[in-house]
C-alpha cells in the first residue's frame, strides 16, 4: 500500500516584488507538504508572508523560484490563465471581506465557480451547498441584504461547492464579532470534516490556530516553526 | 463531473446577464453617446432617403410625363413630334422669362404656356378648387406670388407682350413644378399658343420648348428616349426621363446628404471618446469583480467575453433607442430645412440609412470600447488582496482591433458616400483636427504641469486638477473642441458669405438683367435707358443657346452623348449653354493662356474657353470644340483660356466664340444695367415693358434673397447636426465628472477638514473649468477660423468677411452652456459631509 501524495507541496519557494532595480524579498524559501485532510494554520506578525504565502498555494501569485505542485497540478510552470484554470474544482478561497460579486444573488454566487468549471447542474449544487451552511431561505437574496455572517457562509459555500480537495481561508473572521466569528468558523471545520478536504487558515487567532492539527508560524518571510499535534 | 470547455460565449452570457443591471448602471454615459451620434445618424440618413425616395417615386408627377425632349429657341419639327407621339400621348409647351404689368406695376415673370393636353401626370389646382389644364386663350393662372406682387384678383386684367389677359384663377397645386428647377421669377400659366400670339416669340428668342410624353407602349422611357436622340443626333435636345425628373435637386439632396452624415458621423466620434470614457469607468469600478472572478476560475479569455457581452448589449440598446429617437425626430429636421425642398419627406422609413447607423454605432463602440475591454482582461487575481495595484498595461491586440474598426469605419463611409473624394476629405480633415486637438490637450497638461504653484489653495487645486494623473483634460479638449471648433467654422462660413454678398455684390451686382433685346433695336436700348438715368452703366452681348457634342484633339474628339459620367467642373456639357461672340476680351475676364483673335477675325473658326472647365475635361489649346446650335453644328479651335470672375454676376460665359462662327445665327441681345439713380427703378421698368414688350428683365435683387434664403437654411441645417456634436462633448464632460467624483469627493472631504467652506470649493470647481473653457475658446476658435478660412478664401474663393459678432458670440453661448453642465454636474460635491465621508474613506 503506498501513502497518498500531499496535497501541496512546495520546495524552496521564493516569492519577490518590487522592481529589478529595487527587489523586495517577500519569501525566502518555504519547503512545505501537506497531506490531504489536513488542517494547518498559517500564524506570524504583519508583514511575515502568510498572505503572500497563501497567494503563491492558491495560484493567485506566480512564484518567483522553488517548484509547487497542488493536488497533483505543477504551478511553477503555469501563465496565469492556466493558474486560473487550474485552480477550477481544485481549490476553494475564503477571503476576510469575503468578496462576494455584488450583482449576483447568493445562490448565483454559489453557482458561478461551477458554471466557470463546465457543471451542468451548477444551480442544484449551489442549493445544496446553501442549504447545509443554513442559508436555504436566502438563496436570492443579493450580498448588501446579508448580514456580515450570512456574506461569509455564502463564501465557505462558494469556496466548497466545486469540492475542492484544498480549501484556503485568509482570517476569515477579521471582519465579524467574536460570536459570529466562533459560528463561522465551527461551520468551516464542520464542512470541511464532511468533505474531507485539506484547509489552510491564516489568522491571528490562537484560538482559531488551536483547532487545526498542524501550526506553522511565519517569520521574515520563512518557516520559523512547524508544530503538530 | 465538469467540462471546463462548455463555460464558453454561454456561460459568459449567464454571468454577463447577472452583473448587468437592467438599468444599465455605470454604462448611462456609453448609452447617452451612442443614443446622440446615432439618432443624429438616423435622423439625417431617413430624411434624406425620404426625399430622395420621393422623388424616385413621383417622378412621372415632378417631370409631368416618363419622358420630357427640351430644345431652346426653336419648337420640334412635325417629323421630331411624330417620332415622339408613336409612343404615347404628348404635351407641349413652352417657357420664357417675360415682364407682366398691372397699372403701374412691372413684374419679371416665369411664363409657362401649356397645351391641352397639360398635365400629363398629376393635377394642376386652383385655389377655387378647380381642376383645370390650359386656360383659354386670353386667360392665365397665376401663382399667388404673382398674384400679390401685381395686386390681382381672378377676374381682373393684366398684360404680358402685347395682349391682355383675365386672371382665370390663382394656381393651389403645380404638379410639375420642381421638375421646372429654378425660376426668376413667380410663375403664370398660359395657353401654348399665348407667346406667338403676344408677339413674345421672334428667330432669337430666348425661349425652351418643352414636350412631354406619356408613353402607352410598355416601352421604357431609357429606351424611348435614346431612340428618339439616335434618331435625331446632335439637335441639342436634353432629353430627361422620370427616374431623373429633377437631376438638380438629386444631386443637391445627395450632396447634402453625405455633407450631413459626414457630421453626423463626426458626432459619433466624438461621443466615442465618451464611450471610451464610461466603458474604463465600469470596468474600473468592476476590478474587485474581475479579481473575484478570476480567484474562482475565470481565465482572461472569460473576461474579455463577460465584459464584452455586457458593453455590447448597452451599445446595441443605446444603438435602437438613438435609431428610434432618430426616426421621431426626422420630420423636425424635414420642417428646419423645409424650404430647401418643395417635396414632403413627412415620416419616413429607410431600412438602409438605419442599418447605416447602427453600423456605425456599433463600429465606434467597438472602436472606443476595445482598448479598456482588452486592458481589464489583464486585471490580476491578487487586485482583491492589495489596496493599491500599478496601472494595467496597454493591449497590443487592441492596436490592431481599434485599427481594424477605423478601417472599417471610413471603407463604410467612403463606400456609401456618392461622392468619395467628398468624404475621403472630411475624414482626412476630422482625423487631422482630432490629431491636432489631442496634442494642444497635452500641451495643456503639460503647461498647467510646468506653471508655478499658485499661494492660493483653492487656485492650487484647480491648477493642478488640469494635470493630476487621470485628469480627463485631454480628452475634454478633443471632444469639446472639436464641437466648439465646427461651431466657429460654420458661422464663420455662412458669416463670411453673407459679407461678401452684403458687402461685395452689391456694387458689383447690376440691378436687372435683360433677355431679348432685339438686335436691330440696340440703339435705341440703349437711348431708353439713358434717357431715364443718364449715367447708368449699359452692357450688351450678344446671347444664344447651344450645345456642346463634342470635344479634344481634332480626329480624337470625345463625344458628349457618349460620357458615362460628367465631371464636377465640367457642369457646361450638361444641356444647352448660353454662348456670345465677341471682338474683345470680355469685362471681368482675363486670358490665362493662348491668343485672343485679332479685331474682325474671319479666319477658321476659333473659341475661348473659361479655364477651370478646360481643366476639368483636359482641354487643350489646338483643341476642337463643336457646338449645336439650333440644329446645325459649329466646330471652333480652342486658341485661348479665359480666367473668369463668375462671382461678378454680370453675363459670364464658359465659352466666347469668334464672332465670325455665330453672326449669321439668329439672335438676341441679352444687356444688364446697372443703375446710378435707385429712384430710376419703376420708370425704367414701366419704360421697358412699354417698348421693349418681348424682353424680360430679371431683378438681381429677388435672385440674391433666394440665395440668401437657401444658404440660411443650408446653414441651419448643418448648425443643428454639429449641435450634436457640443451635445457629444457635452455628454463627455458630464461622464469625465462623473468618473472623478470619487477622487474629487476625496479632495473635497479633506479641504473641508482642512477649513475650506462649501463655496470655496465651488470656486475650485469653477475655476477649474473657467480655466479649461479658456483655453476651449481659444483652440476652439483658432482652429474654426482657420479651417472658415480655407474653406472661403481656398474652397469658394471668396472674400474674407466674416461677422466676427456672430462668430463669438455663437462661440461664447457654447462656451457658457459648456461651464454650465461643469457646474451643475459639480454641485453634488457641495453635499458631500466630512465626517459621514471619511467613515467611508
Amino acid at each position: 500500500m503506498t501513502s497518498p501524495s500531499p496535497v501541496i507541496s512546495a520546495s524552496s519557494l521564493t516569492l519577490t516584488l518590487g522592481t529589478a532595480a529595487a527587489p523586495v524579498p517577500i519569501l525566502k524559501g518555504i519547503d512545505l507538504a501537506v497531506m490531504p485532510g489536513e488542517t494547518l494554520a498559517l500564524l506570524g506578525p504583519s508583514g511575515s508572508g502568510k498572505s503572500s504565502l497563501m497567494a503563491v498555494l492558491t495560484g493567485l501569485e506566480r512564484a518567483s523560484g522553488g517548484s509547487l505542485t497542488i493536488a497533483g497540478e505543477n504551478f511553477t510552470t503555469l501563465d496565469e490563465d492556466a493558474l486560473a484554470r487550474a485552480r477550477r474544482g481544485r481549490i476553494g478561497i475564503v477571503l476576510q471581506a469575503f468578496h462576494l460579486l455584488p450583482t449576483m444573488t447568493a445562490l448565483e454566487n454559489v453557482a458561478t465557480p461551477l458554471e466557470l468549471a463546465g457543471a451542468a447542474d451548477a444551480r442544484e449544487r449551489a442549493k445544496t451547498e446553501l442549504d447545509a451552511v443554513g442559508l436555504g431561505h436566502r438563496l436570492d437574496h443579493y450580498p448588501q441584504q446579508l448580514s456580515g455572517g450570512e456574506q461569509q457562509r455564502v463564501a465557505i459555500a462558494r469556496a466548497i461547492a466545486p469540492r475542492p480537495p484544498l480549501i484556503c481561508a485568509d482570517e476569515p473572521t477579521g471582519n465579524l464579532d467574536a460570536a459570529t466569528g466562533q459560528a463561522i468558523v465551527d461551520m468551516l471545520f464542520a464542512r470541511r470534516a464532511q468533505t474531507q478536504a485539506t484547509l489552510v487558515v491564516i489568522t491571528h487567532d490562537p484560538e482559531l490556530a488551536a483547532r487545526c492539527g498542524r501550526v506553522i508560524t511565519l517569520a521574515d518571510g520563512m518557516i520559523a516553526s512547524d508544530t503538530r499535534d | 463531473m465538469t467540462d471546463a470547455s462548455a463555460f464558453g460565449w454561454r456561460g459568459a452570457w449567464r454571468i454577463a446577464r447577472r452583473d448587468l443591471s437592467a438599468r444599465f448602471k455605470g454604462l448611462r454615459l456609453l448609452l447617452v453617446c451612442l443614443l446622440l451620434g446615432t439618432a443624429a445618424l438616423t435622423a439625417i440618413g431617413t430624411l434624406t432617403a425620404g426625399i430622395q425616395g420621393e422623388l424616385t417615386s413621383r417622378g412621372q408627377v415632378i417631370l409631368g410625363g416618363d419622358l420630357q425632349v427640351s430644345v431652346w429657341q426653336r419648337p420640334l419639327s412635325q417629323e421630331e413630334l411624330r417620332a415622339l407621339a408613336n409612343n404615347g400621348w404628348v404635351s407641349q409647351g413652352t417657357r420664357l422669362q417675360a415682364m407682366a404689368r398691372h397699372g403701374d406695376l412691372a413684374v419679371p415673370i416665369q411664363l409657362k404656356a401649356v397645351d391641352a393636353a397639360y398635365p400629363l401626370y398629376g393635377a394642376l389646382t386652383l385655389k377655387d378648387g378647380r381642376s383645370v389644364r390650359n386656360p383659354p386663350l386670353n386667360q392665365a393662372w397665376l401663382s399667388q406670388d404673382a398674384a400679390d406682387r401685381l395686386a390681382l384678383k381672378s377676374g381682373q386684367s393684366f398684360a404680358i407682350g402685347s395682349k391682355t389677359l383675365t386672371v382665370g384663377g390663382i394656381i393651389a397645386n403645380e404638379p410639375d413644378k420642381l421638375g421646372e428647377g429654378f425660376q426668376f421669377g413667380p410663375t403664370i400659366i398660359v395657353d401654348a399658343r399665348f407667346p406667338q400670339a403676344a408677339g413674345l416669340i421672334a428667330p432669337g428668342s430666348m425661349y425652351r420648348t418643352k414636350v412631354r410624353l406619356a408613353i402607352n407602349t410598355g416601352q421604357s422611357p431609357e429606351n424611348v428616349g435614346s431612340a428618339f436622340q439616335r434618331e435625331f443626333p446632335n439637335q441639342g435636345f436634353e432629353v430627361r426621363t422620370r427616374d431623373n425628373a429633377s437631376p438638380g435637386a438629386d444631386r443637391f439632396i445627395a450632396r447634402m446628404g453625405d455633407f450631413l452624415t459626414l457630421v453626423g458621423l463626426a458626432a459619433l466620434v466624438i461621443a466615442g471618446i465618451g464611450i471610451g470614457g464610461g466603458v474604463t469607468s465600469y470596468l474600473d469600478a468592476r476590478r474587485q469583480n474581475i479579481a473575484t472572478l478570476k480567484i474562482l476560475g475565470a481565465t482572461s479569455t472569460d473576461i474579455a467575453r463577460i465584459y464584452a457581452l455586457e458593453i455590447a448589449l448597452a451599445a446595441v440598446a443605446g444603438s435602437v433607442v438613438g435609431i428610434l429617437i432618430g426616426l421621431a425626430i426626422t420630420p423636425l429636421l424635414a420642417k428646419a430645412i423645409a424650404g430647401l425642398l418643395p417635396v414632403e419627406s413627412g415620416l419616413v422609413f429607410s431600412l438602409p440609412a438605419v442599418l447605416l447607423a447602427f453600423a456605425y454605432g456599433v463600429l465606434v463602440a467597438l472602436i472606443f470600447a476595445a482598448p479598456p475591454l482588452l486592458r481589464a482582461r489583464h486585471v490580476p487575481a491578487m487586485a482583491l488582496m492589495r489596496a493599491r495595484i500599478a496601472p494595467l498595461a496597454r493591449d497590443r491586440l487592441a492596436l490592431a482591433v481599434v485599427g481594424g474598426g477605423l478601417l472599417a469605419l471610413c471603407g463604410l463611409a467612403l463606400a456609401t458616400s456618392q461622392n468619395w473624394q467628398l468624404t475621403g476629405g472630411f475624414l482626412l480633415g476630422v482625423a487631422g483636427m482630432l490629431g491636432l486637438l489631442a496634442l494642444v490637450g497635452w500641451a495643456v497638461k503639460r503647461t498647467a504641469a510646468s506653471l508655478p504653484r499658485p499661494r492660493n489653495p483653492v487656485a492650487r487645486t484647480a491648477l493642478a486638477n488640469l494635470h493630476r494623473p487621470g485628469s480627463a483634460t485631454g480628452a475634454l479638449v478633443t471632444a469639446l473642441g472639436f464641437g466648439l471648433a465646427a461651431f466657429v467654422l460654420l458661422t464663420g462660413v455662412q458669416s463670411a458669405i453673407e459679407g461678401t454678398i452684403a458687402k461685395r455684390i452689391p456694387q458689383q451686382a447690376p440691378d436687372y438683367f435683360v433677355l431679348d433685346v432685339p438686335r436691330g433695336q440696340a440703339q435705341g436700348f440703349g437711348d431708353l435707358v439713358r434717357t431715364i438715368d443718364p449715367k447708368a452703366d449699359l452692357r450688351t452681348v450678344p446671347m444664344l443657346r447651344g450645345a456642346v457634342l463634342a470635344f479634344g484633339p481634332p480626329g480624337q474628339m470625345t463625344q458628349v452623348a457618349d460620357m458615362t459620367s460628367i465631371p464636377e467642373d465640367a457642369w457646361a456639357l450638361r444641356g444647352e449653354r448660353g454662348l456670345t461672340f465677341s471682338d474683345t476680351v470680355p469685362p471681368g475676364n482675363a486670358v490665362s493662356a493662348g491668343k485672343w483673335w485679332k479685331p474682325g477675325h474671319t479666319g477658321p473658326p476659333e473659341v475661348s474657353v473659361d479655364e477651370d472647365f478646360a481643366k476639368a475635361v483636359g482641354l487643350k489649346l489646338g483643341d476642337d470644340v463643336t457646338f449645336g446650335v439650333l440644329g446645325v453644328e459649329k466646330t471652333a479651335r480652342v486658341t485661348s483660356f479665359r480666367r473668369v470672375d463668375w462671382q461678378s454676376l454680370g453675363f459670364n460665359f464658359v465659352f466666347v466664340l469668334s464672332p465670325d462662327v455665330l453672326k449669321d445665327a439668329p439672335y438676341n441681345l441679352a444687356a444688364t444695367i446697372s443703375l446710378h439713380d435707385d429712384a430710376a427703378r419703376g420708370p425704367l421698368l414701366r419704360a421697358l415693358v412699354k417698348q421693349f414688350p418681348s424682353s424680360s428683365v430679371i431683378e438681381v435683387g429677388d435672385v440674391l434673397v433666394q440665395a440668401r434664403n437657401l444658404l440660411g437654411q443650408v446653414g441651419l441645417a448643418t448648425l443643428v447636426a454639429a449641435g450634436v456634436t457640443v451635445l457629444a462633448g457635452i455628454a463627455v464632460l458630464l461622464g469625465a465628472i462623473a468618473a472623478a467624483r470619487s477622487q474629487r469627493s476625496y479632495d473635497t472631504v479633506i479641504l473641508r477638514v482642512l477649513g475650506a467652506n462649501r463655496w470655496q470649493v465651488l470656486a475650485m470647481a469653477l475655476a477649474e473649468y473657467a480655466a479649461l473653457v479658456l483655453v476651449l475658446g481659444a483652440v476652439a476658435l483658432a482652429l474654426g477660423s482657420l479651417g472658415a478660412w480655407l474653406v472661403v478664401v481656398k474652397l469658394f474663393e471668396l472674400d474674407w468677411l466674416p461677422d466676427w459678432g456672430v462668430v463669438l458670440a455663437t462661440l461664447g453661448g457654447g462656451l457658457l452652456a459648456v461651464l454650465a453642465f461643469a457646474v451643475l454636474g459639480s454641485l453634488p460635491l457641495l453635499r458631500v459631509r466630512p465626517a459621514q465621508a471619511l467613515r467611508t474613506l
